[in-house]
């Protein structure tokens, strides 16, 4: 997908090689991050993790960033922490993708035509896939979630990733579907059509390789959208339940105690907007790389 | 005319499909519909009640005519007190001797009709939107003039790095940080709540405002500062500084109003977000608007209060994508940029 | 005046400067408490006037006095609500709305003269019949009265709450200022029992039904404010001008905010923006027991909750009573205390202030090999090595949101899991976990706590009894209901020997052991703190936080604090 210009151009890009840089350290930390720490992210340990005022240890050897108000490893849950909200932003990313990109490249190709037939029926697909849209868009996703939650009595992994998954694609099609509809003007396009070659054969061989650029920009964005979505809904507490380690909830817990335990606050503040900004950077550089016109 | 009537149309539609999708939602969910319509609070009668008002022993179909019937129908012109079966409707069109009422069902937590809860805090939740939307388009506006002036300069990567940090951190950060800074150290600001005056509303509105004007504000930087960049590379901006004009007047006369259109379309979308209530700058500034209101709900397991939110906030993105729409046909003949 | 500290300290400037703020957090910007307001005058005589500022960070579930009252509300309920007795700071019982009371054949008579003159909230004057129909809108069978049960004495009481009787027998009107209450027995505990919320008079609007849309109105020293109660923000209630006792009460108002949480909570308190906080974080207590500027302002309250994990017995697992056993022998609850400024271990029904109290009769102690026994003999074994077995699906857990119930429910949850119990914690708002726990299927397990309602054992004890069951206001939540445990309670209300009595409760209380509806788990000692300018404050034995007697004296008391004083 990058080609050795577009690698040149990246590379150049102190800020995207930053962000990637972030990314990188940060995916690291949630693969080993909880095989380093000598804790269990979910184990109380009573025996260290207190101190002689029965309060949280504060960072240690021992406990790198200290302990949280039940004495857990604050270090080991932030991987873990990061595990899962990496985890969740980068499947319900995938999930919105795939329902963008089909969602976006089908409208765009069928733009302005009442196409395909359907019997002697013609639909109209752009019209409706479009409609769908606004209709998702007018849903309040957050709400969404907390409404979920509170019918199934708590919140889960799935729930968050499914209904970010499926409400977080709209952006990627209205994207792909202007962009469709450039690719569908261009000359071995039409000269496709025209030869008669079915249309998803098209999307798939013509349409779908020339989008894949953007499709990549826009998919490190919404990892980045995801994080905060997830990180909201934990510091809200209608997020994953207890013990369950998140950012935000972890954030929540220690905000009380930001004058006291400021380590609690800290950790999951800063984990929260690296992630954010180094998915960010990624994507901006990624753009700039294959669309050097842009700026 | 016509296009208005379509885009009504659509709107219509669109609303349509939300509250559709809702009672999809809350039927398909496992557990008990009418305990979660009822809420915790309500007592096993009132749950039987509601049971059979949602006419749960019937066929999805007739449960979906119920849904909707229940939520809009045609009732008495004025409600009378006791009147059992529409207290907790609310007039919204009279016709005549009767009337279009709306009803959400009550919340047996808070003891009121949803409707009143809903109309009680919808005017807080749109001063906040609208407060927090202007500081959004001034800080976004002026940092991105100043970026695109500057374009390259130091100036441009410190404002477009700020506004990269302030679109990562999420409002409560962000939130969390004015607060303990402005309201807890130096005193300058009161550190939540709603006031009872309105001079004290509008005191206690600065901080959650602020929130949201930096949280959005670096999204606008951006805009503005690629709309103006793309704009001054034009032949016609540099034949304009060619005759003289000075690089101030040209920015903000031609390039702002090139900007317009995209602003416009964005702030529209951005303020039907905020007014399905900021949940979170709501939540850490205890302001007693829709959002704050939707997590108490959440929390109390109070379904009625859930459901009008979701509906309410839907019709208000639905609403102001509409304004959006209309703002946007007046607008778009007057600033057609000349063909570069 | 208090000088409003305008110096921009480095922590400020450093934490504004930085985008990100949080991360000049960890390099020592952790600052120190603010010093207390003093109080503006040395005299020790009352001054009067001012509104007292609390806070609490969840909702209030209900004012009514006549059911579903708790911790929060009853703060509010001990102001507005007057009974015919009262508690003193000694738990003696004192007249109130009752002037005298005489006590007639052999303790089954009770005569209650009352005061002359005592004008209700709503004007009106309160006589004998009042009385009587606030008691019949109590025990009516559709008020969800949690504490019902207490009055079970009173004669007629079984045909009332049945619905067969139209009236409560027992209580009869003898003109205007006389009211008789009639019991089936001699009953140790029934004048303490009268000084609790549910036999508390109500206004006339309130009728004789329960009405979760009626306003709180009574004879207390304060009423509600007109608008003063905005459910789910705030209630603000104020002196009741014509009442009985004009020197009981020196403050204007008492303002409560809800739905404040603890860190806002704590940054009012200290600009005397809030003028006592309550249960303040661990953290805070911390560092407000340790800064003797704040000596002498942090004030324990009585220390008469117990607190245990509530198993519903009609409810899988915990309809078997192996499983019941194992949970008590696997709580290791030296590790369960997560706050241990103030909460201490227990492993029985009644904590240590109370009357009755017996250090031997302790329940089973943790012990993980028993209770993987117990498990084996629930037919549910588990194996620790391999993690295999054990109750095969998640037990939903019900908690208080974001309070210190839901940290310590992570730690239970660790402790469960090592018998293959795995707890599904599920957070609600306070007002939904009591509405939830109280309910006959509302959740398998919950952590409860207990506080006294009068100072005798009986109030902890007919929690268990099967009369306190309640299909959706349970006192009794575990559900639990023995006919054996039942009649030897029922016994020892009655028992007027101390030393028989202490008996039949030793017994009650080893069936408790045995059959678990409760594993108890650690008793609570809550903590007040109060800014330097709040006289008068005396922790009640009874009443967990009682404000009737407390006065301010901050010098601008007319003045509304220049930036958070009116803006709650």
């Amino acid at each position: 997908m990058l080609d050795a210009r577009a690698r040149a151009r990246f590379v150049r890009n102190r800020a995207a090689v930053a962000g990637a840089a972030v990314v990188a350290a940060l995916v690291l930390f949630a693969l080993v991050g909880p095989a380093l720490a000598r804790h269990d992210a979910y184990t109380s340990d009573f025996a260290h993790g207190v101190s002689p005022t029965g309060m949280p240890v504060g960072p240690s050897a021992d406990f790198p960033l200290g302990a949280d108000r039940i004495f857990r490893d604050v270090f080991a849950r932030l991987a873990a922490a990061g595990r899962l909200s990496l985890l969740i932003a980068v499947a319900s990313t995938a999930i919105a993708t795939v329902i963008g990109a089909a969602v976006g490249i089908v409208a765009g190709y069928y733009e302005g035509e009442r196409a395909p037939r359907l019997g002697r029926l013609r639909i109209d697909v752009d019209g409706l896939l479009m409609r769908a849209v606004d209709v998702m868009l007018a849903f309040p996703f957050l709400l969404l979630v907390m409404a979920i939650g509170a019918a199934l009595e708590k919140t889960t992994a799935v729930t968050i990733f499914v209904v970010l998954g499926v409400t977080g694609w709209l952006g990627i099609a209205r994207v792909l579907r202007s962009k469709t509809m450039q690719v569908r003007a261009l000359d071995y396009v039409v000269a496709s059509r025209a030869l008669g070659q079915p249309a998803w054969r098209i999307m798939l061989a013509h349409v779908l390789p020339n989008v894949a650029g953007t499709l990549v920009v826009l998919a490190t964005v919404q990892v980045a959208q995801m994080i905060v979505a997830d990180s909201i809904l934990s510091y809200l507490g209608v997020g994953i339940s207890p013990p369950t380690p998140t950012w935000g909830g972890m954030l929540f817990d220690g905000q009380g105690y930001i004058s006291g335990a400021p380590w609690l606050v800290a950790g999951p503040g800063m984990a929260i907007v690296l992630a954010v900004w180094g998915f960010n950077m990624l994507g901006e550089g990624l753009r700039d790389a294959l669309d050097p016109h842009e700026t | 005319m016509r296009r208005l009537l379509r885009r009504l149309g659509a709107s219509l539609f669109v609303i349509w499909a939300v509250v559709s999708l809702t009672f999809v939602v809350s039927n398909i969910v496992p557990g008990d519909p009418a305990r979660l319509v009822a809420g915790a609070q309500a007592r096993p009668a009132d749950v039987a009640h509601i049971r059979q008002q949602l006419g749960l022993d019937r066929p999805a179909l007739s449960q979906y005519v119920l849904f909707w019937k229940r939520l809009v129908h045609v009732g008495p012109g004025e409600i009378a007190k006791g009147d059992a079966q529409h207290e907790s409707c609310a007039v919204v069109l009279p016709l005549g001797e009767s009337a279009v009422h709306v009803d959400f069902g009550s919340s047996f937590q808070l003891g009121r009709p949803v409707v009143d809860l809903v109309s009680e805090r919808l005017p807080r939740t749109f001063a906040l939107a609208l407060a927090g939307l202007l500081l959004q388009l001034l800080f976004g506006v002026a940092t991105g003039v100043l970026a695109a002036w500057r374009k390259g300069s130091r100036l441009d990567r410190l404002l477009v790095g700020t506004s990269l940090l302030g679109i990562s951190a999420p409002t409560f950060l962000i939130a969390l940080l004015l607060q303990y800074v402005l309201a807890y150290h130096l005193r300058w600001l009161p550190l939540d709540g709603f006031g009872k005056t309105l001079g004290q509303h509008a005191l206690c509105m600065v901080l959650p405002a602020l929130t949201l004007g930096i949280y959005g504000g670096a999204f606008y930087t951006r805009l503005v500062r690629d709309e103006m960049a793309v704009l001054l590379k034009q032949d016609w901006v540099r034949t304009a500084q060619a005759k003289g004009a000075a690089p101030a007047g040209i920015l903000l006369r031609h390039a702002l109003r090139n900007a317009l259109l995209p602003l416009v379309t964005s702030a529209g979308l951005d303020f039907g977000a905020l007014m399905g209530g900021a949940v979170v700058t709501e939540q850490v500034f205890r302001w007693p608007g829709l959002g704050q209101l939707s997590v108490t709900a959440l929390f109390n397991r109070d379904g009625p209060i859930i459901v009008a939110c979701v509906i309410v906030s839907a019709v208000a993105i639905v609403v102001s994508n509409l304004l959006v729409d209309l703002v946007y046909a007046r607008l778009d003949p007057r600033v057609r940029v000349p063909a570069a | 005046m208090r000088s409003i500290r305008t110096r921009l300290d480095a922590c400020a400037l450093l934490l504004a400067s930085t985008g990100v703020g949080l991360a000049a957090i960890p390099l020592g910007c952790s600052d120190g408490l603010k010093a207390p307001i003093a109080a503006a005058h040395d005299g020790v005589a009352p001054l009067r006037g001012g509104t007292l500022h609390l806070a609490h960070y969840s909702d209030v579930r209900n004012l009514d006095p006549h059911g579903q009252y708790d911790a929060i509300s009853l703060q509010a309920i001990t102001l507005m609500f007057d009974g015919l007795v009262d508690l003193d700071h000694d738990s003696r019982v004192v007249p109130k709305l009752a002037e005298r009371w005489d006590v007639e054949d052999g303790g089954l008579l009770y005569r209650f003269v009352l005061r002359q003159g005592v004008v209700m909230h709503d004007g009106g004057e309160l006589t004998a019949d009042d009385v009587k129909r606030s008691l019949e809108r109590a025990l009516h069978p559709a008020t969800p009265n949690a504490t019902r049960a207490f009055f079970e004495g009173i004669v007629g009481f079984d045909a009332y709450t049945s619905g067969k009787a139209e009236h409560l027998d027992g209580v009869t009107v003898e003109g205007r200022y006389v009211v008789t209450v009639r019991l089936k027995q001699p009953d140790a505990a029934f004048l303490s029992i009268m000084a609790i919320p549910s036999a508390r008079p109500v206004c006339a609007t309130a009728g004789n039904r329960y009405s979760r849309s009626w306003l709180p109105c009574g004879a207390g020293p304060f009423k509600l404010e007109p608008g003063g109660w905005q459910r789910g923000s705030s209630l603000r209630v104020v002196r009741h001008d014509r009442y009985f006792d004009p020197a009981a009460s020196y403050l204007d108002a008492v303002e409560w905010t809800y739905l404040m949480q603890p860190m806002p909570q704590r940054f009012r308190f200290e600009d005397g923006a809030l003028d006592m906080m309550m249960d303040p974080l661990a953290v805070d207590y911390a560092r407000f027991v340790g800064d003797g500027r704040w000596k002498g302002l942090v004030v324990p309250l009585a220390d008469n909750t117990i607190h245990g994990e509530s198993m519903n017995t009609r409810m899988p697992p915990f309809d078997n009573v192996e499983i019941r056993r194992a949970v008590a022998a696997a709580i290791d609850r030296d590790a369960y205390i997560v706050n241990r400024e103030n909460m201490t271990t227990a492993s029985q029904l009644l904590p240590r202030p109370m009357p009755g109290y017996d250090p031997t009769w302790s329940c089973a102690s943790h012990d993980e090999a028993a209770a993987l026994e117990h498990m084996r003999r629930a037919g549910f074994a588990f194996d620790p090595s391999t993690g295999k077995g054990g109750w095969p699906r998640p037990i939903p857990y019900l908690v208080d949101a974001r309070s210190t119930q839901e940290a310590a429910a992570q730690v239970l949850q660790q402790q469960l899991a090592r018998i293959g119990l795995r707890l599904d914690i599920r957070s609600v708002s306070w007002p939904a976990y009591l509405a939830i726990g109280q309910r006959i299927d509302g959740t398998p397990m919950a952590p409860e706590g207990n506080q006294a309602d009068y100072p005798d054992p009986s109030a902890f004890f007919e929690m268990f009894t099967t009369t306190s069951i309640d299909p959706e206001a349970s006192a009794n939540t575990a559900f639990y209901s023995n006919p054996t445990y039942d009649a030897l309670v029922a016994r020892a209300r009655h028992e007027m020997d101390p030393a028989a009595r202490h008996e039949l409760y030793h017994r009650a209380n080893d069936i408790l052991c045995d059959e678990v509806p409760w594993a108890f788990t650690w008793a609570q000692r809550d903590v007040v703190v109060h800014q330097g300018y709040v006289r008068g404050f005396e922790a009640h034995p009874i009443w967990p936080f009682d404000v009737r007697r407390v006065w301010l004296d901050r010098g601008d008391q007319a003045l509304e604090h220049a930036l958070g004083g009116g803006l709650r």
